[in-house]
């Protein structure tokens, strides 16, 4: 299983790099998550996408709907795309520290 | 030897045959049809179901739209093989004067009992070798071949070759007459001496092993489409669309949905 | 990336999470003995299996007519082959010719290499019943591979993916885990995008006790495809319906069709029936899924252990109606741009749909482009089946099984101008297309067909 260890912590990923439990998220584990999407430096324009998932999946424990977040940080698809190049489930999800998302998408 | 074959072996190609098959119908018939697993296209009409199991088997329809090339070999050899198993049974039976019920003369009816012999028997040997062709020279179908696809095929154009060669040489033939003698005598279960002529004893030996193999082997398939089919083609009707309390002129000269009806009405 | 011996494998759910959805992994040195007594107890019950394994007689019809095969060129991917890779065990172990003359019919003992094989190959069937639909004798090898997967799950043998929704189903009672507070914050955020880009209130009820209808959407709606969503919420309100939306069963699809047709699959069943109880609905209106809408209309009558008491219809169905009567007014020229029509599998080949999909979508747009082959003749995207695997080398063949739909729809011309619409009705269908048609430089967008429904309805 892999894993990253931030500040000492060791947090566990599964094998598409998720992190395995999403308590242990925090900005340095996103700054992490982020350097293996291959994401030197979070933005701002970044972190708006990021805190905007994080906040929505605390509050109803899961993603929202990809329409929903382009409107909320007033980004178009294609510039969620331009800042996590593998598209907001697989990239910004995944920096954001939620689980995968599962079934048809 | 030719005891065996002639007066022996016909019983236990029997037996073999009719036990082999009943038990592999039993074992697919203690299997249950669990789900309603139908497949397009859906008919509406018992009568609609036949008209698809006849068109597959008459015409082989869905070789013919998804597998041209094959259908021109597999058709012409299933219709010739028909054709030779029905000729062999009506021939022997009425000594190749069937069509002097047709209106001709005995000589004649003889002579086309022959000719069609020889037609269909040339078709079933063509089609067979285009077959094994098929089998051998393509990629695909040589991939997903056994070594008992190529036997069982083998074996059938033996069987196919020894009977064409003896219409093509008539010397080496046999008449229907001693045939049919045979035939009533292993029926009365007093098998009497096989009629002596080396190709017509091979023929038969080689026929009773086809039978003989027949409940162990894909020939199955004569049985196994209609099981098929009777899975997948069958009746199914759907619930009536329309839903309940629904007017839908009324709904519109409400204007539900539009701004001033208030979003509450759409509810 | 998993791997095993060289075979294209997805990445398989840990043991723990096969726990999760109640399987005690098999271990590897009882694998074979138990993978055998399973195939035993499976090949006396279902009579399809039986004569799937029986009757071929590998004519290689199937070859040329199945797009995975069209698109890898793996011999293991024509479905006679792949129905060999459980066929050869069955032989062994179940007929006389397989252990008497093994190997002149193709017999061979099991081994661990060859449950993997069955987790290779029965994975990258997608379960699209063509083959079934071109065989001269009808057999339906769809059945073997499900017969497959179902093996491999009792052995604890899943992809990571499906085994996730089943323990999401059982969880959320769907696929994707919304919560009823995700549910409802959608919908409204749904609402509102009505009103701005329509100019009509629609509003969706959630568990409203009393309603009418119960429809069921694809819980893939509420995170991918919210037009289809939309569409519905209209067609719903336009016609002045007492609908709503369970927040316990939101959940057209069935992935237990797809891994676990016992108790997987069961679970949904009694979950809709125990809902429509709840709810006290009359009727149950199917959302745009195509292997759920297989699921609920081929199995369910065989596996609740309730009474059905309840007609489902499906939402294509009901539209049609309203459409042939003259109910819905629809104005096929504001979707001003080319649609062509991929046929969902499970709907032209299961479920008789593919004629009301034609019904609906010549109401709804002007420019309708046919592709070819069409209706049940369809190839599948590629998806089928869920096999929506992301890992790079399983993307890689998703690339390839959507070859052939690429082919198709670039031959309708639709993606000439990069303004096109490829209406495909079915979560699996949009959730492979969406990045198919990317790959594929298709020049069309994705969409549904009540998504279509929804644009074109006339409410003044």
């Amino acid at each position: 299983m892999p894993s990253i260890i931030v500040n000492g912590v060791e947090i566990e990923q599964d094998e598409d790099g998720f992190i395995q439990n999403p308590e242990l998220w925090n900005e340095e584990v996103a700054k992490a998550l982020a350097k293996q999407e291959g994401i030197e430096e979070l933005t701002e324009e970044h972190w708006k996408v990021v805190n905007y998932l994080r906040n929505y999946y605390l509050q109803f424990q899961i993603a929202p709907m990809i329409r929903k977040l382009c409107k909320e940080t007033g980004f178009s698809l294609k510039k969620i795309y331009e800042l996590f190049p593998s598209g907001p489930a697989k990239g910004a999800c995944k920096v954001a520290g939620l689980p995968k998302p599962t079934g048809c998408v | 030897m030719a005891y065996f074959i002639g007066q022996i072996l016909p019983y236990i190609t029997v037996t073999v045959f009719v036990l082999g098959v009943l038990w592999r119908l039993w074992r697919w018939a203690a299997a249950r049809i669990v789900h309603d697993i139908t497949l397009s296209p859906f008919p509406q009409t018992k009568g609609e179901v036949l008209g698809i199991y006849l068109r597959e088997i008459i015409l082989f329809r869905n070789l013919f739209k998804f597998d041209l090339p094959l259908w021109v070999g597999a058709w012409p050899m299933h219709m010739a093989l028909f054709g030779v198993l029905g000729g062999h049974v009506v021939g022997i039976y009425f000594l190749g004067k069937q069509f002097v019920y047709l209106g001709a003369s005995e000589e004649l009816s003889k002579h086309l009992s022959e000719l069609l012999g020889t037609v269909m028997g040339t078709i079933f040997l063509a089609g067979l070798l285009y077959l094994l062709y098929r089998r051998a020279a393509i990629d695909r179908v040589r991939q997903v071949s056994n070594p008992s696809d190529y036997l069982m095929i083998l074996l059938l154009i033996a069987i196919v070759s020894v009977g064409d060669f003896m219409r093509f040489f008539p010397a080496y033939g046999i008449e229907y007459e001693p045939v049919r003698e045979w035939f009533y005598t292993l029926a009365t279960f007093q098998p009497a001496a096989i009629p002596d002529n080396p190709f017509f004893i091979l023929h038969i030996l080689l026929v009773q092993v086809l039978i003989m193999i027949f409940p162990f082997s894909k020939l199955m398939h004569l049985f196994g489409m209609f099981g098929m089919r009777w899975i997948v083609n069958r009746v199914q009707r759907e619930p009536a669309p329309g839903l309940p309390n629904v007017d839908v002129a009324a709904a519109r000269a409400k204007g539900i949905g539009l701004p001033q009806a208030g979003a509450g009405d759409a509810a | 990336m998993p791997e095993y011996k060289g075979l294209k494998i997805p990445a398989r759910a840990t043991d723990e999470e096969m726990r999760k959805i109640h399987i005690e992994p098999v271990p590897d040195e009882q694998k074979v003995d138990k993978a055998i007594q399973y195939l035993d107890e499976i090949r006396k019950k279902f009579r399809s299996f039986v004569l799937a394994m029986e009757s071929c007689v590998k004519c290689g019809a199937c070859a040329e007519n199945c797009h995975t095969y069209l698109g890898t060129r793996d011999p293991n991917n024509i479905p006679t082959m792949r129905a060999e890779l459980m066929r050869k065990i069955y032989r062994r172990y179940f007929t006389p010719e397989g252990r008497w003359f093994g190997k002149l019919v193709g017999a061979q003992d099991l081994d661990l290499d060859t449950i993997m094989q069955w987790y290779s190959y029965f994975y990258q069937c997608n379960e699209c019943r063509r083959c079934g639909h071109v065989c001269p004798f009808g057999i339906d090898t769809c059945e073997v591979t499900m017969i497959g997967r179902q093996i491999l799950h009792w052995l604890g043998i899943v992809p990571k993916l499906h085994a996730s929704v089943g323990a999401s189903m059982e969880r959320t009672g769907n696929h994707t885990g919304l919560t009823k507070a995700a549910i409802v914050d959608t919908l409204e955020f749904l609402s509102e995008e009505i009103r701005d880009e329509f100019g009509v209130e629609v509003t969706f009820p959630v568990d409203k006790e009393g309603a009418d209808i119960l429809y069921v959407p694809s819980s893939a709606d509420f995170l991918l495809n919210p037009y289809t969503l939309m569409g519905a919420g209209m067609f719903f309100t336009y016609i002045g319906a007492n609908w709503t939306i369970s927040s316990h069963m939101t959940e057209a699809g069935n992935f237990g069709l797809l891994f676990d047709q016992q108790h997987t699959m069961r679970h949904l069943f009694t979950r809709l029936l125990h809902t429509a109880q709840q709810l006290g609905v009359k009727k149950i209106v199917w959302g745009e899924c195509g292997h759920g809408w297989r699921a609920w209309k081929m199995y369910l009558k065989g596996m609740a252990d309730l009474p059905l008491r309840w007609e489902i219809t499906h939402i294509h169905n009901e539209v049609a109606y309203y459409i042939e009567t003259n109910q819905l007014k629809l104005d096929p020229y504001k979707i001003g741009r080319p649609v062509t029509l991929h046929d969902p599998c499970n709907y032209v080949r299961a479920c008789n749909l593919a004629e009301t999909l034609r019904k609906v979508i010549r109401a709804c747009v002007a420019d309708f482009r046919e592709m070819y082959p069409n209706r049940e003749d369809n190839f599948c995207c590629g998806g089928g089946s869920a096999i929506l695997f992301d890992d790079p080398e399983m993307y890689q063949l998703r690339i390839k099984f959507s070859a052939k739909k690429a082919e198709q729809v670039r031959a309708t011309g639709v993606g000439k101008d990069g303004n096109g619409i490829l209406c495909a009705p079915c979560s699996i269908c949009k959730a492979q297309l969406y990045p198919m048609v990317e790959e594929h430089e298709l020049g069309v967008e994705v969409k549904g067909l009540i998504d279509l429904v929804g644009m074109a309805l006339v409410w003044r």
